[in-house]
């Protein structure tokens, strides 16, 4: 549907990819995010974060959200009524995997963001959006 | 008679793509507009405060000063009744009176007269919130926003408050996209963008034109794709119908204090096809509204590419044309 969808193209930072460094060791990497709309949102209004790097489909469970100075499992992000996302604050998803990602090439990063609007719910039902967006981000 | 002069306004959110992009900050966003010749200025709360939804009295003052930096005026604190942000329940009536309230005293201390809210804080809530309006000297207003139209049923129950209670402190915020008729030129080219076929949209619009129902107007196409059956019914149910009559401004008028004078694309000189400015802003004038008409720009639902700025510029334009001939 037309509309709504013009600020998808902006959700993955043009930033490079920082591997998570832990005693000499990758233990995974990360990247930053924003969220795709003219206001921001509570985080528990996120109804599906679903995260691909090169074309791989990211278990939840090797996946963390981190936003106001805190880091949240996927599995919390339903009940974060009291976190707001503001639109200038780009939240960091940290994906572990052993040995992080190799450097000597760009990789492919695609997020979808299903998102409820918490205030459309004019005749009952809230609007969800489908937002996606994918780049080739570096490794720094 | 200089008292009865209609007032312009703008929202900052008119400017939701250069502060969303980076390309402006808060303070950029308030220099742009009040170059334009603007001197009221309504603030969408959601979007521009950091710390919503409690900002902190530093950042209320950095606010204020800003303001006055740029000769600018607080006329609307744009509030919000988020009922669904929680995944188990609805915000409960004590949840929706709390941000309310705290709406309306932030509003006050940064000397905004109006505080916007939206039609789900309920006629209970709206009118518990009289006595703290008077206290706090601000005037509670409710949007009545797409796809609501004054003739949804609780519209009648505000109105019935306002009556009892005066609208001293109370008001309604018409914006008028509940007015809007045809798919402006922006809409189009995204559908088109997305993947529906210019001629296909242009023969549904032709038909929805001449009346026909969203069912009947898809019968009498040919080989649609999934894609522009969605695209056909979003265009009947934005802009062929449940839209309000342009006469049912006259009843809102009354209790009106501030407009959404909300747009999504203007041509150079042209009146809007799409929001019926040509027929409102006469009826207002006829009327005797010495309110604020607030320009909304909400073009950056459908393209990051168009100049706010041009676009506001454009329809200061139009309205100076439409409502005194220059």
């Amino acid at each position: 549907m037309a509309g709504f969808q013009a600020f998808a193209d902006y959700i993955i930072c043009e930033k490079p990819i920082e591997n998570v460094v832990v005693n000499g060791q990758a233990v995974g990497y990360e990247f930053e995010i924003k969220y795709p709309s003219y206001r921001g949102t509570y985080v528990s209004c996120i109804e599906k974060l679903e995260i691909a790097v090169d074309g791989r489909e990211i278990d939840p469970k090797d996946l963390r959200f981190c936003l106001n100075h805190k880091e949240f499992l996927f599995a919390q992000i339903p009940e974060l009524y009291s976190e707001y996302w503001f639109i200038h604050d780009n939240a960091v998803i940290r994906v572990f995997q052993e040995d992080g990602l190799a450097k000597d090439r760009d990789h492919e990063v695609s997020v979808r963001i299903v998102h409820r609007i918490p205030y459309t719910g004019y005749f009952g039902d809230y609007l969800v959006l489908d937002s996606a967006n994918t780049k080739k981000l570096q490794v720094l | 008679m200089a008292d009865k002069q209609i007032k312009y306004a703008v929202t900052l959110y008119s400017m939701s793509c250069e502060y969303f992009t980076g390309k402006y900050n808060l303070e950029e966003c308030l220099k742009a507009v009040a170059e334009m010749g603007y001197k009221g200025i309504e603030l969408v709360a959601a979007q521009m405060i950091p710390e919503y939804p409690n900002p902190s009295r530093e950042w209320m003052d950095e606010f204020v000063a800003l303001l006055k930096r740029y000769q600018l005026e607080p006329i609307c604190y744009s509030a919000y009744i988020d009922m669904g942000i929680r995944s188990d329940r609805d915000l409960n009536e004590e949840e929706i009176f709390q941000c309310t309230l705290n709406d309306m005293m932030y509003a006050s201390y940064m000397g905004f007269p109006i505080v916007r809210t939206q039609h789900a804080i309920t006629p209970k809530i709206f009118e518990q919130m009289v006595p703290y309006a008077r206290k706090f000297n601000v005037k509670l207003t409710i949007e009545l926003h797409r796809p609501h139209t004054p003739s949804v049923p609780v519209w009648q129950e505000y109105m019935r408050i306002m009556d009892k209670h005066g609208t001293e402190n109370l008001g309604i915020v018409p914006d008028f996209s509940i007015f809007q008729r045809t798919p402006h030129k922006l809409y189009l080219e995204l559908a088109i963008k997305q993947g529906a076929r210019k001629p296909v949209l242009e023969a549904a619009c032709r038909i929805f034109e001449e009346g026909a129902e969203v069912e009947a107007t898809i019968g009498k196409l040919d080989s649609l794709s999934e894609f522009e059956i969605v695209t056909i019914k979003d265009i009947y149910s934005n802009f062929y119908s449940n839209s309000a009559d342009v006469e049912e401004m006259r009843t809102l008028l009354k209790y009106t204090p501030y407009i959404h004078g909300k747009f999504y694309y203007l041509e150079e000189d042209q009146d809007d096809t799409c929001v019926p400015f040509h027929k409102l802003l006469p009826l207002i004038k006829e009327e005797g509204y010495s309110g604020y008409i607030s320009s909304e720009y909400e073009g950056h639902h459908f393209s990051t590419e168009v100049s706010s700025a041009e676009q506001l510029h454009r329809l200061i334009k139009m309205e100076n044309r439409i409502l005194y001939g220059v």
